[in-house]
């Protein structure tokens, strides 16, 4: 909601004199997290956790480095990671962190059922004060991935409070978090990671027109704006467009309508998605180009699978769109005719119809929603846009189809969205898609000996020359698009090298918080 | 609101009675919406469908109100969200006016009945309106179903206050106490004497509600609680226009913004004149 009172207020006591001595930066970019800032509860996962630091971080070109880790490396069986820890990193609050720190953190977090999926982890244990080994209970390669996102808390001094009082060994120490209102950080004096150019951040939540507002007073430095507002910058900022695989598409339900529900009593399945051939129409058919027009202002890129461009797609999954031409032979082949001559096929005197979920609060899932319903409707599918809450999406996505969105630095994504064990689980695997031999491949790449040797397997789960989850396999998905993300930002502030961004609009950008400098006076 | 204020003394030629007053206004009410609901009937198939090659396009020959940021033509989206809101305006005022009905001559059935009405009256009077609204709403997962309980629930009680006291200086007239002395049961005297005496009340009470339950289902759209956003109304289209404001795109927010005025604007006035014949003593507010 929009609150002018609220955001004037806040405007005025960001621009009061707090800025004469040092430089103070004020970032609109969300990211507030639900449960406080706690990495064992889930904080972190989508990125930078802003007060603790990884044993690995990505650099800007997605290569992992080390953070705290000096020297990493996997045992032959692939079940043992050896990590060797820098010997000068401290806590907020001064005292050293040791393997017994990382022992801890890994130990509680594979137990503790949060975002952090760990419970792959056999055992952690500390060889000495700066030597940790980490056992898993089968080989994971993509277990790398927690490596970089899970942050370290301290053994001596982590409790129920934790989420809202972090202390971490990360650049950022909390100085104020205001609920619904703005968190406020300062530089950690013990940081090991060198000079910080800011001596307060402030990252203020709201909407996105609250931001808006406040970069038009001048008094934000940087703000996540959608893409619908790009190119309507004020005029001392800078527009950033940052290439994404924050992707949105659509799920299916997979299999024919069951019975039986999931354990929340919602239900599984629709006979129409069930068909594999409507899935493949509905690929074929899409204008994924006139989408990115349409929903993201042109601010964004087709998507043909669920990580285009990321060294584990497979290009070759994919079919191409906009080729309604075929997309209608498929279904006549099929047996998906318009017998009574309403413009909609039916087959055995089931209609071509269902509906399209979208949460009623995202702009851009809706004009997707609707988007690709008016280009179905010309192929003879009725795609029926519902606007709901996610409570309500929860308990018909295993049914209907879905305006979801993902997107990681990491390709276990990939293994949670396809595999049958992921079946209804979150989010993941809403369709109940289940193929023995695209299971198979996942598996193959998990277990794979090298990041590099895993790479064949995840594109073999997409498109193996015969199966796979992808477009030309079984069409789980028809992915739509690959946002763009879009930022104002000062003219006076030096962002250094971005990464190409993971889902989520704002927080990722801070992955390199701590090098960004003020070039102004 | 007040009706149009007069001076003293300049009273025009022609003598403008309350009901001259209420008729002119009335016939002014509903052209309009038999306009609106006509117009929506009207819409051709496709003027409500979206169009990437015409994007946040200001107010043209085309496209007399402009085009959103979906490219579809804002005043057919009016006009169909103004004649969806009738539509769910109408339900709910007459959802909201059946209960102030059943409560206001439900509390001639005895002292019990009576004190049970005021109360529940008075009670509903005190919660905050629109607080109350959302409330219900909400409970019941938003929507247009949301809406209409919600609208439904909240406006009755200052009708039913209005109906309940007429009602009971009625059933304690004469005629009544003889209908009653004769063997009339209480539900025969509530038809045939009291229903026919509170036709005018319970009409001027269904017009004055109407424009509320519309700007309440605004309202109630506007904070996503109501219509499906997709869907044309005007809460949406406000809501959405805030975003497309800033960028400079004032189109977006005019004809739903000056359309809803209107319509709650002729209703508003048809109601106070109706008022003003029924009820010349201002019970109903």
């Amino acid at each position: 909601m929009f609150r002018p009172l609220a955001t004037a207020a806040l405007a005025l006591s960001l621009l009061s004199p707090a800025h004469a001595e040092a430089r103070s930066l004020v970032l609109a970019i969300g990211g507030e997290p639900e449960g406080g800032f706690d990495p064992i509860m889930g904080w972190g996962h989508y990125g930078n956790p802003l007060f603790q630091s990884t044993l690995l971080r990505y650099d800007a070109e997605l290569d992992l480095v080390g953070d705290l880790a000096t020297d990493w490396r996997l045992s032959q069986d692939g079940r043992v990671w050896r990590i060797r820890l820098r010997e000068d990193a401290m806590f907020s609050d001064g005292t050293p962190l040791t393997a017994k720190d990382v022992v801890f953190t890994y130990t509680a977090a594979s137990t503790a059922g949060g975002l952090a999926d760990l419970t792959v982890l056999k055992e952690a244990r500390a060889l000495d004060d700066t030597t940790v080994e980490l056992e898993l209970t089968e080989p994971r390669i993509t277990f790398v991935a927690r490596l970089a996102t899970l942050g370290i808390v301290p053994a001596h001094s982590y409790g129920a409070d934790y989420a809202r009082q972090p202390i971490g060994s990360g650049p950022f120490k909390l100085v104020e978090w205001r609920e619904g209102e703005q968190l406020v950080v300062a530089p950690n004096p013990y940081w090991h990671g060198g000079e910080i150019a800011f001596d307060r951040v402030s990252f203020v939540f709201g909407s996105e027109e609250a931001g808006q507002a406040l970069a038009r007073t001048g008094a934000a430095d940087l703000v996540a704006v959608p893409p619908s507002m790009a190119d309507a910058a004020p005029p001392d900022m800078a527009v950033l467009k940052i290439d994404t695989v924050d992707n949105r598409g659509l799920a299916f339900p997979m299999g024919p309508a069951r019975d039986e529900t999931t354990e929340t009593g919602a239900p599984i399945g629709n006979d129409v998605t069930a068909d594999r051939a409507i899935r493949v129409a509905i690929n074929q058919a899409l204008d994924r180009e006139a989408l990115v027009a349409l929903a993201l202002n042109g601010h964004g890129r087709p998507a043909m699978g669920p990580a285009d461009g990321l060294p584990w797609d497979n290009p070759e999954a994919a079919i191409p769109g906009n080729d309604p031409t075929a997309a209608m032979a498929t279904l006549e082949d099929a047996g998906w005719t318009d017998s009574d001559g309403d413009g909609l096929r039916e087959k055995d005197g089931l209609r071509a119809a269902f509906r399209v979920l979208y949460p009623a609060g995202d702009s851009t899932r809706q004009a997707l929603a609707l988007g690709a319903s008016q280009q179905l409707r010309a192929i003879g599918i009725e795609a029926q846009p519902t606007g709901s809450s996610w409570d309500e999406i929860g308990a018909l996505m295993h049914s209907q189809v879905v305006v979801l969105g993902w997107g990681a630095h990491d390709p276990s994504e990939i293994y949670a969205l396809h595999h049958g064990d992921y079946a209804g689980v979150d989010y993941y695997n809403t369709g109940h898609y289940a193929n023995p031999t695209v299971d198979a491949h996942l598996e193959g790449a998990e277990a794979a000996g090298s990041f590099d040797a895993s790479l064949a397997h995840w594109q073999a789960a997409a498109w193996d020359g015969e199966t796979g989850f992808g477009p030309k396999g079984d069409a789980a998905w028809a992915w739509l698009v690959n946002l763009e993300h879009a930022y104002w930002a000062s003219d006076c502030l030096d962002l250094g090298s971005l990464q190409i961004h993971p889902h989520g609009h704002g927080f990722p950008i801070t992955h390199d918080l701590p090098s960004w400098r003020w070039t102004c006076e | 609101m007040s009706a149009v204020t007069e001076p003293i003394g300049a009273q025009p030629a022609r003598l403008r009675t309350p009901y001259k007053r209420a008729a002119r206004r009335g016939t002014l009410a509903l052209a309009l919406l038999a306009a609106i609901l006509l117009g929506a009937q009207l819409l051709p198939g496709d003027a409500l469908a979206i169009d990437a090659t015409a994007r946040a396009l200001p107010p043209q020959p085309d496209h007399l109100m402009g085009t959103d940021l979906l490219g579809r033509d804002i005043a057919a989206r009016t006009l169909a969200a103004l004649a969806q809101s009738v539509q769910i305006g109408l339900l709910a005022a007459g959802a909201s006016t059946g209960v102030a009905v059943i409560l206001g001559l439900g509390a001639t059935f005895g002292r019990l009945a009576d004190h049970a009405v005021g109360v529940l009256t008075e009670l509903a009077l005190g919660l905050p309106h629109f607080v109350l609204l959302i409330m219900i709403a909400f409970a019941m997962g938003g929507g247009t179903t949301g809406v209409i309980v919600a609208v439904a629930l909240t406006h009755w009680p200052r009708l039913a206050r209005v109906l309940r006291h007429e009602a009971q200086t009625i059933a304690a007239s004469d005629y009544v106490a003889i209908s009653r002395a004769l063997g009339r049961s209480r539900l025969w005297v509530a038809r045939h004497h009291l229903a026919p005496h509170l036709v005018a009340q319970i009409v001027a009470g269904f017009i004055v509600i109407f424009p509320h339950a519309i700007l309440h289902e605004a309202g109630l759209s506007f904070i996503g609680l109501g219509i499906e956003p997709h869907l044309p109304s005007i809460g949406v289209m406000l809501s959405e226009s805030l975003r497309e404001i800033m960028a400079g795109h004032w189109w977006v927010a005019a004809a739903p913004g000056l359309g809803l005025m209107l319509v709650a604007l002729a209703f508003e006035r048809f109601g106070e004149a109706l008022r003003q014949v029924s009820d010349p003593a201002g019970h109903i507010t």
